[in-house]
């Protein structure tokens, strides 16, 4: 293995996300463990899996959000760090302040904020592009408006017209249809298979089991560990959603439980 | 140290932080529970000037006149807060700095209105501040006893309708109890403990004395009422030995001594309590340590090693650690010694990896019953 | 000319409007993330460091004292942060677990060992700005109070941090997670600011005791929340209200015979009523306007703000 490189060499490069052995421990019980995963590029995938299940968790671990005990991450063949600008985020909507004083350009021109680095003020092509985001998901009339004054479906569209503006590679985004309008489902649903359609790729944590087979290509099944994963034809079956969600979910197959040592 | 003991006023400063000490103990555990524990705090500074208040308008420095000054201020803030965080966008945290930074700020221009008018009794007031505990005088511990009394016995009184409203606020709205109305109640019997307490330990410090007895005994009870008993002792233990410290010191202010004392007891509870220690928990994963034999984590490293096809598997030392709960470094070097692992490097951003020797290997399948079975490679 | 800098009035409002400023800078991103309280945490643990500067050095002011009291502004926050990070303590049980602790520790150590010195509890808490053009200093043959100079220099190093990553703290404030994920690394950015908070109350406690500083940190930044939907113009409203408050403050004090820090801090008492009444979206005045407005109206089904 070539060391001498600053930064890791290319490893599994045609993978949209490879994830290898990832294991994240809140306290003294593994709230992910195991995690095996591998998203070819250009998909719309869906995480599905019942509450708990740790599919927070596993965007977070991706995004370096929280620390890994064990196990890699990699995008398009490079950690993380490398990436940082090819990788478009789309966190819970309730992870934010929404009474916070600025308008719904401002909060779209923040995702170019990585690109410009610590020093460098947004300017006009910034704002340019910020405006072309918001047309992209239909809010260009409420580009001054305050954040507050929003309804949930429009700040669900801010969000995501701010992971967009970045022209990013792959997006990640956490219960996107979490709490709006069937409207705005419908219209945020379109706007991912353009992406998909465009060859990005998209991987979107989903509670709704109902719309799972119509809206996605790719699906994870997820307890804690990843109970099946591909084509959704191919892992949405009866079998593996009883396995999903049909309580506790052993990490070994060994009899033995650790925790009561 | 009996003549100590039987000194009048220490047998007052003794009643008098014991009584404080309970009273923080038991309404500290209700606020420390409904995550409101910093509204002592607000609560003791806007209750300044009600005593400046208080002495203004009797014109002497009569305890119970004091504390109804202060108690109606307190309410007043309280009130306040409430208001700002209904009907504006502010958010609770700055509701309680907004109340308690603007009635403190009018206590010290009432205290400096006072000063000016150059009023003997009106030294005192000083002494709110931070407590003068040797200050404290017989006939001051009936208005506090009274007040101690209602207080701890209202609590008892109404122990069911507020231990559902701490711990489950809506299923308390949905049958129908008056959560607003037992809010309220809350709300004021933590501003009388301050009241009570302004003498001894001052308006600065009550904020310790509502939050360190509870947060204490929390460490030892997961019940209500036990959790309410213990800080109740924290509390008066508190009480009582730091005030009877600083009334034996000469120049120390009551106040300080008291809250370190009580902030000793909530570090020490916080560190060695029985189940929730953190001293505990760490020999437990030290025992867990000397429990958990070799053979399970080789079992573990083997699990793995099946569950991905091969007997070349690197698990990596992190994972080990998060399914047994503890550091296994130890024991997997041990293991390596013995042959049965070997340590291996695998991606430059991970730790340490460990996989099956061939000895290793049958070692496990012997022990899980498939001596025959060989993994692939 | 140079004599008037001196003169106490003078010398007086300029370091109420220097606090005023630099605390409401400040206090603008502390109340928008919600930690206001550390404020009080802050300003009360600074005591404890204010204590050993001076077993430690024999400085009564000054940088040394400054920084070295600063330093357990941030020590404060840390503690509270492992606290909470042991899982056993909420947050507002740590703040108020942590602060009452180190501040009793500073005034046991002062008691005990510093009885003479100009440096007791009750300055601290209370402050005493009447006396600040006492203290003087001389630089470039111009005379100076030193509360001046100190804090001046403090403010311009609070809007610079503000200026330099307005960006980096507008984003960490807003989305702490997207601030990360992007590199902007929030919690640096945080001890920085609440760095910066701990060096000002020190600056500060001399001349308004660390309770008023909080009202400065808090009230102004708060009014302003109420007035403004735009993160630039509550900063400046923000600074502009903490700064009138020193004036009105002081003038108010002088006729009616009282604290001047005091009356300063209820001056920001006061613009925060004015910013709850008149405050031109979310004022009182315009939200009753707004419902007449609305039930003046015929109902059409449910309109989605």
């Amino acid at each position: 293995m070539d060391r001498s490189a600053n930064s890791p060499p290319l490893h599994e490069p045609d993978l949209a996300l490879h994830v290898e052995d990832l294991t994240v421990t809140y306290g003294e019980r593994p709230a992910l463990w195991d995690i095996d995963l591998d998203i070819p590029p250009g998909v719309l995938a869906g995480i599905i899996g019942p509450n708990g299940a740790g599919k927070s968790t596993l965007i977070r671990a991706i995004l370096d959000l929280v620390r890994r005990s064990a196990g890699h991450v990699r995008l398009f063949g490079r950690p993380y760090r490398a990436q940082r600008l090819r990788v478009g985020y789309v966190p819970q909507r309730s992870s934010v302040d929404w009474e916070f004083p600025t308008s719904a350009l401002d909060v779209v021109t923040m995702g170019l904020y990585g690109e410009l680095g610590w020093w460098r003020r947004p300017g006009r092509s910034e704002r340019d592009r910020a405006l072309r985001a918001l047309e992209q998901v239909g809010l260009e009339g409420l580009a001054d408006r305050q954040i507050s004054e929003l309804s949930g479906g429009q700040q669900q569209r801010v969000f995501i017209a701010r992971a967009l503006v970045q022209q990013a590679d792959i997006y990640f985004l956490d219960e996107p249809m979490a709490g709006v309008d069937a409207t705005t489902e419908r219209a945020i649903i379109d706007l991912l298979r353009d992406l998909r359609d465009a060859g990005r790729t998209a991987i979107v944590v989903h509670h709704d089991l109902q719309t799972v087979r119509s809206y996605f290509d790719w699906l994870i099944l997820m307890n804690r560990r990843v109970i099946a994963q591909g084509p959704v034809e191919r892992v949405y079956t009866a079998d593996n959603l009883r396995r999903t969600y049909g309580g506790q979910v052993a990490l070994l197959d060994t009899g033995h439980d650790p925790a009561a040592l | 140290m009996i003549p100590l003991l039987s000194d009048p006023t220490l047998q007052t400063v003794a009643i008098g932080t014991a009584l404080l000490g309970v009273m923080s103990g038991v309404l500290g555990s209700f606020a420390v529970l409904r995550r409101e524990s910093l509204l002592g705090d607000t609560l003791s500074h806007a209750a300044l000037p009600g005593v400046c208040l208080g002495f203004m308008l009797t014109g002497a420095r009569s305890l119970t006149a004091l504390m109804a000054g202060a108690l109606v201020t307190a309410m007043l803030a309280a009130f306040a807060m409430v208001l700002l965080v209904r009907y504006t966008r502010l958010k609770t945290d700055a509701a309680l700095g907004i109340a308690l930074g603007l009635f403190f700020a009018l206590g010290v221009v009432l205290l400096t209105h006072i000063q000016a008018t150059g009023n003997a009794a009106q030294a005192g007031l000083d002494a709110f501040l931070f407590g003068q505990a040797a200050a404290l005088s017989r006939a001051d511990l009936l208005p506090m006893g009274s007040v101690g009394l209602v207080a701890v016995g209202l609590v008892v009184l109404l122990w069911k309708p507020l231990k559902l409203l701490t711990f489950d606020p809506e299923y308390a709205a949905a049958i129908g109890l008056p959560v607003r109305a037992l809010e309220l109640l809350i709300t004021l019997l933590v501003a009388l403990t301050v009241v009570v307490g302004l003498q001894l330990v001052g308006v600065v410090l009550m904020t310790a004395m509502v939050i360190a007895p509870a947060a204490a005994a929390r460490q030892w009870c997961a019940s209500l009422h036990g959790m309410v008993i213990v800080a109740a002792l924290f509390g008066a233990a508190s009480g009582v030995l730091g005030g009877g410290l600083s009334a034996l010191t000469p120049g120390l202010s009551t106040g300080p001594v008291i809250v370190l004392v009580a902030s000793v007891l909530a570090l020490g509870s916080l560190f060695f309590a029985p189940r929730r220690g953190l001293v505990p928990a760490w020999w437990r994963q030290g025992h867990r340590l000397s429990r958990t034999s070799s053979d399970r984590v080789l079992e573990t490293v083997y699990q793995l090693a099946c569950e991905h096809g091969s007997g070349r598997y690197r698990v990596e030392e992190g994972a080990v650690d998060a399914y047994h709960g503890m550091t296994t470094a130890a024991i997997l070097t041990s293991l390596s010694d013995r042959g049965l692992l070997e340590a291996v490097e695998h991606m430059p951003d991970e730790g340490r990896h460990w996989r099956l020797t061939n000895a290793g290997m049958s070692y496990a399948a012997t022990r899980a019953g498939r001596p025959d079975e060989v993994l692939g490679t | 000319m140079t004599d008037l800098l001196i003169s106490p009035a003078v010398a007086i409002v300029l370091t109420g409007m220097l606090v005023g400023a630099a605390g409401a800078l400040l206090g603008v991103f502390l109340v928008l993330r919600g930690n206001s309280m550390l404020s009080d945490a802050i300003s009360h643990a600074i005591l404890f460091g204010i204590a050993i500067a001076w077993l430690l050095t024999g400085a009564t002011s000054g940088p040394v004292q400054i920084f070295g009291a600063a330093l357990s502004g941030v020590l404060a926050v840390f503690l509270i942060e492992s606290v909470v990070r042991t899982r056993r303590v909420r947050q507002d049980a740590a703040i108020g677990l942590v602060f009452p602790a180190l501040f009793s520790l500073g005034v046991v150590l002062l008691n005990v060992f510093a009885r003479d010195v100009h440096l007791d509890e009750h300055t601290v808490l209370l402050g005493e700005i009447g006396f600040v053009w006492l203290d003087q200093l001389t630089i470039a043959g111009w005379v100076l109070p030193r509360s001046v100079v100190t804090l001046a220099v403090i403010l311009a190093m609070d809007a610079l941090f503000i200026t330099l990553f307005y960006k980096a703290l507008k984003l960490a404030t807003f989305d702490p997670e997207l601030a990360r994920t992007l590199g902007f690394m929030p919690t640096l950015l945080f001890y920085g600011l609440l760095s910066l908070v701990s060096g000002t109350a020190v600056a500060a406690f001399d001349a308004v005791g660390v309770v008023l500083f909080i009202c400065f940190v808090i009230v102004p930044p708060a009014a302003a929340y109420l007035m403004t939907d735009r993160l630039g113009v509550m900063l400046f409203l923000a600074v502009a209200m903490a700064t009138a408050s020193a004036p009105l403050g002081y003038i108010s004090a002088m006729a009616l015979n009282v604290s001047i820090a005091g009356m300063m801090a209820l001056a920001t008492g006061g613009f925060l009523i004015l910013a709850l009444t008149f405050g031109p979206r979310h004022g009182l005045l315009a939200r009753r306007a707004r419902r007449r407005r609305l039930t003046d109206q015929p109902t059409e089904g449910t309109s989605s703000a």
